[in-house]
């Protein structure tokens, strides 16, 4: 089957029912998306699909063709750290970065969904487990990349 | 050239220094004592593995040509942030900007044995402790724990930047043909009194070759420009783009799978798989093992292995242990606390006389806390290679103890050790489970049915959480006499609970090496010995025999104890009728340190201005890993027994700041280990099984739940304290004694959320 990820084709062959989670991770070794759970619970494995952030772990391959897969690997854009990832080394955010993956997708997402959060906003988005604690760097990285992102459309509009 | 020998600080460096190269002469490296180890001649020449170009100036750094200096950094980077702090004790000294820096983790050889890790309790508490800490130095111990590695690192780390910067002023001073004491050295470079420059890069191989003498002066705390700056960390920017290595990201050439099967029940045992043929045959799947640890299924990706895992049948012996419970342990918990103590390890003055005297009024309240895993966001693996002829071994794992790496692997496989190479990519969290042995041993074992192979083994999340090494259930029994002034007049405290240090250095090292449980520590830590003026005290404690597996969990003792004695100190203060606060500080006399964290503790919660409606604060003072951590919790009644965490606050003495920001992030995550224990953690146990498997059924807390933490860090001019686990041990109390203060009802057992109470 055909996957379409961070902008290219992968051609593999797998069983349908395999995770999205593994496909990327062992069949074509990007190992920046995680596995914590393997339930759905943790967070770690998001990816966007079709731009909405998605738990890979319970995903079977075969419901993300045709699709647009964006991994952690492809959210800087030809090198350019996002406005996320930018406010997440400003706020110095990672603790042991296992679950940095998944929260900044995420984060992603709900930006894009939702450009200017509330705290309620970010409350009910950002699910993701963080053993290390850095949900207050979380929060207030969102705030700025918020702030980032509204500058950058200022200046390209 | 005038290197002057005083020191800045006190001797107990000095005989770290000298410590560590014992661990050099268990090991046959280093043969002179005389000078120390970052002048020792054979420690200078031994330049570690895996440093990349230019020239090695002693065990931790090497210059490259264009300047790049390579820091060997013998820690495992977990998110405490060795990987950034740690070479700042060595920027500072070698006058070098931290963007010059690139981190390697060494192979874990002698000079870089963690002396501290064994002695990070109060000093002199038995007698075992210095016998401990020399130990951990002739064993050559490397590993990351007991929040050492600054405490450690930071005598030895500054002096192998000095020393370095002295050989380069040598070196360039003789090309110059000057007196070494007319040039100096600023970022990066040696420079003259005509203002010539040369630069580490060009003067590396020359340095290489200089003898120092003495060890340089290293700087005062005045004159630090990189120690106790908010250094952005290094290892953030590939934590960012998915870039960063943990462990399960290994992917050497030919790269296998294998997923286990534990034996169901606690001390169970493995005997035969029924349908060995059936999985052989399911897709990529490559073998099917079993081991003395368990069975395991191999093949080409973790998904098909996990799932063929999952579809053996096994033919299991329970160990004998199929009818432990929950219940169970905790009536033999309580059995215990009736029982003579095992040990009394604090016992002044007459604690039984005022508690027996009619006239008293004694107070008593009695605690418990649960198991607890440790959850590691990363689960448990370790990729191994073993060479078809067995002349080699390679490794690829994130683990604490990265010496014992090699002696566990060795075990297994009989393998020389000095045949193992281990590699240390990142660690998804530590917390104490990464130093544990198991996974290891069983990925060498693993590895062993398939030679030739780099075969990496992991836990699935429901086998990391069933067969973890816990943070063992606790039980306190308190009574106190407390006058009408408010002075305690008698303090008892009884605890019931498995040896954590018995139970851990004997899967570590063999029960030769493990201390009795009358002498573990751990268990005391954060319960005897506490700051407040008592004049009559007794803390004793029993030792509960179980099969189960207890480990060192993120502040270990501290992490029950500090609840235990800082809920009580707050039912003393209520019947006292005193303020929480007011009632601690009055019992600090004479320990300035906590009652300066106490003070400022109260100035950045505003406690003694009276609360908003619904409001209430909770407070707890605790000091452990060297460090002194006061916390208050502010919460907010939103509906009957149920509450918003809405702040923390946090004040830290720990000594001199390597990384305030560090150091702050350390008390934020600290803060919510702490709360996900003390509102949701449980793990239980039916016929000898834990109940949980994987987060759904323990839980911790997300953001929503995660309070606003504001952190205080004291200007203390000390040697530092630890920082990775003394956030955590407050926290509990903190919320609990914030409940008592709104509700009146006094939380005697975790988790909170078990009795009842909601969190929004
Ligand atoms: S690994 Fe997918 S949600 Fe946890
Ligand atoms: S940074 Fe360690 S789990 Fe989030």
């Amino acid at each position: 089957m055909e996957l379409n990820i961070n902008g290219k084709s992968h051609n593999i062959t797998v069983e349908d029912n395999m995770p999205l989670l593994w496909v990327l991770r062992d069949e074509l070794n990007m190992t920046g998306t995680k596995y914590g759970c393997g339930v759905s619970s943790c967070g770690a494995c998001t990816v966007l699909i079709d731009g909405v952030a998605t738990r890979t772990c319970t995903l079977p391959v075969v419901a993300a063709v045709g699709k647009e897969i964006k991994t952690i690997e492809g959210i800087a854009a030809e090198g350019n750290l996002s406005a996320v990832q930018k406010a997440w080394i400003e706020h110095q955010v990672p603790q042991c970065g296992y679950c940095q993956s998944g929260q900044i997708v995420a984060a992603e997402s709900l930006l894009d969904a939702t450009p200017e959060p509330t705290d309620e906003d970010i409350d009910k988005a950002m699910t993701n487990i963080c053993r290390c604690g850095t949900y207050q760097r979380v929060r207030a990285a969102i705030h700025t990349a918020a702030k980032y992102r509204k500058e950058s459309a200022t200046l390209l509009g | 050239m005038t290197i002057k020998k005083e020191r800045t600080r006190g001797q107990k460096w000095t005989r770290r220094a000298f410590i560590g190269t014992g661990g050099l002469l268990a090991t046959g490296l280093v043969i002179g004592v005389a000078g120390n180890m970052y002048m020792n001649k054979a420690v200078k020449k031994y330049s570690g593995t895996g440093m990349g170009e230019g020239e090695s100036l002693n065990a931790w750094l090497r210059i490259a040509p264009d300047g790049t200096v390579t820091v060997a950094v013998p820690r495992a980077e977990m998110g405490q942030g060795v990987n950034t702090s740690l070479p700042q004790l060595i920027a500072e000294e070698l006058e070098v900007d931290m963007s010059r820096i690139k981190v390697i983790h060494p192979q874990p050889d002698a000079p870089y044995a963690n002396t501290f890790l064994l002695s990070n309790s109060e000093p002199n508490f038995y007698d075992g402790y210095d016998m401990m800490e020399k130990v951990a130095g002739t064993l050559a111990l490397v590993t990351t724990g007991g929040s050492t590695s600054i405490r450690d690192g930071y005598t030895n780390m500054r002096y192998a930047g000095a020393t370095a910067r002295e050989m380069l002023i040598s070196a360039a001073a003789d090309k110059w043909a000057v007196e070494p004491t007319s040039c100096r050295a600023e970022n990066g470079f040696v420079i003259n009194e005509k203002n010539e420059r040369l630069s580490y890069g060009e003067l590396a191989l020359a340095a290489k070759e200089v003898d120092l003498t003495e060890l340089p002066e290293l700087k005062k705390p005045s004159e630090y420009k990189v120690i106790g700056k908010p250094v952005q960390r290094l290892d953030i920017p590939e934590k960012v783009n998915g870039t960063a290595e943990f462990s399960i990201d290994t992917r050497p050439e030919g790269l296998l799978y294998a997923a286990m099967r534990h034996p169901e029940t606690i001390g169970g045992k493995i005997t035969s798989i029924n349908n060995k043929d059936a999985i052989s045959k399911m897709p990529g799947v490559k073998k099917v093992v079993l081991t003395e640890f368990g069975a395991a299924v191999i093949a080409d990706n973790t998904w098909r292995a996990s799932n063929a895992a999952k579809s053996l049948d096994v033919e299991e012996e329970d160990g004998g242990n199929g009818d432990l419970s929950t219940a169970m342990i905790s009536a033999k918990m309580l059995e215990t606390l009736d029982e003579a103590p095992l040990a009394t390890p604090e016992n002044e003055g007459d604690v039984e006389s005022i508690l027996t005297d009619e006239k008293s009024t004694v107070i008593e309240g009695t605690y418990e806390v649960p198991y607890l895993a440790h959850a590691a966001m990363e689960p448990l693996n370790c990729t191994v290679k073993i060479a078809e002829d067995n002349s080699s071994i390679e490794t690829w794992v994130g683990s604490q103890g990265a010496s014992l790496v090699k002696t566990w692997i060795s075990d297994v496989t009989n393998i020389d050790a000095d045949k193992i190479l281990v590699h240390t990519p990142y660690l998804g969290g530590g917390f104490g489970r990464r130093g544990e042995p198991d996974f290891i041993k069983i990925a060498a074992a693993v590895s062993m049915e398939m030679k030739g192979v780099p075969i990496q083994t992991i836990f699935s999340r429901e086998e990391d959480m069933r067969n973890d090494m816990y943070r063992p259930a606790a039980m306190s029994r308190f009574k106190a006499v407390v006058e009408e002034n408010g002075d305690i007049n008698a303090w008892d405290n009884m605890m019931a609970l498995q040896s954590v240090t018995n139970n851990a250095i004997t899967r570590w090292m063999g029960s030769m090496m493990a201390p009795s449980p009358a002498k573990d520590i751990m268990t005391i830590e954060g319960a005897a010995h506490l700051p407040y003026n008592i004049k009559n005290k007794r803390v004793a404690f029993g030792n509960v025999e179980l099969p189960i597996k207890v480990g060192f969990w993120r502040s270990v003792g501290s992490s029950q104890n500090a609840y235990f004695t800082e809920s009580f100190m707050d039912e003393c203060a209520h019947a006292a009728g005193q303020d929480p606060y007011l009632f601690r500080k009055s019992k600090l006399k004479g320990h300035p340190r906590f009652e300066a964290v106490l003070d400022k503790l109260a100035e950045i919660s505003n406690w003694t201005s009276p609360a908003e409606p619904n409001r209430f604060k909770g407070i707890a003072l605790h000091k452990s890993f060297g460090s002194i951590v006061g916390q208050v919790a502010e919460i907010e009644k939103v509906g009957e027994k149920e509450f918003k965490i809405d702040k923390f606050f946090c004040v830290i003495d720990c000594g001199r700041i390597v990384n305030p920001d560090t150091i702050e992030a350390q008390m934020e995550g600290g803060i919510v280990f702490g709360l996900s224990a003390a509102m949701f953690g449980e793990i239980t146990w039916t016929d000898g099984s834990v109940d949980q498997y994987n987060f759904p059924q323990y839980d911790m807390v997300r953001l929503s739940h995660s309070p606003k933490v504001s952190t205080h860090i004291m200007d203390v001019d000390e040697y530092p304290g630890g920082v990775g686990e003394p956030g955590t041990p407050p926290a509990a109390p903190a919320l609990t004694n914030a409940l008592f203060a709104a509700t009146g009802q006094r939380i005697r057992s975790l988790p909170i959320a078990k009795q009842g109470y909601k969190f929004v």
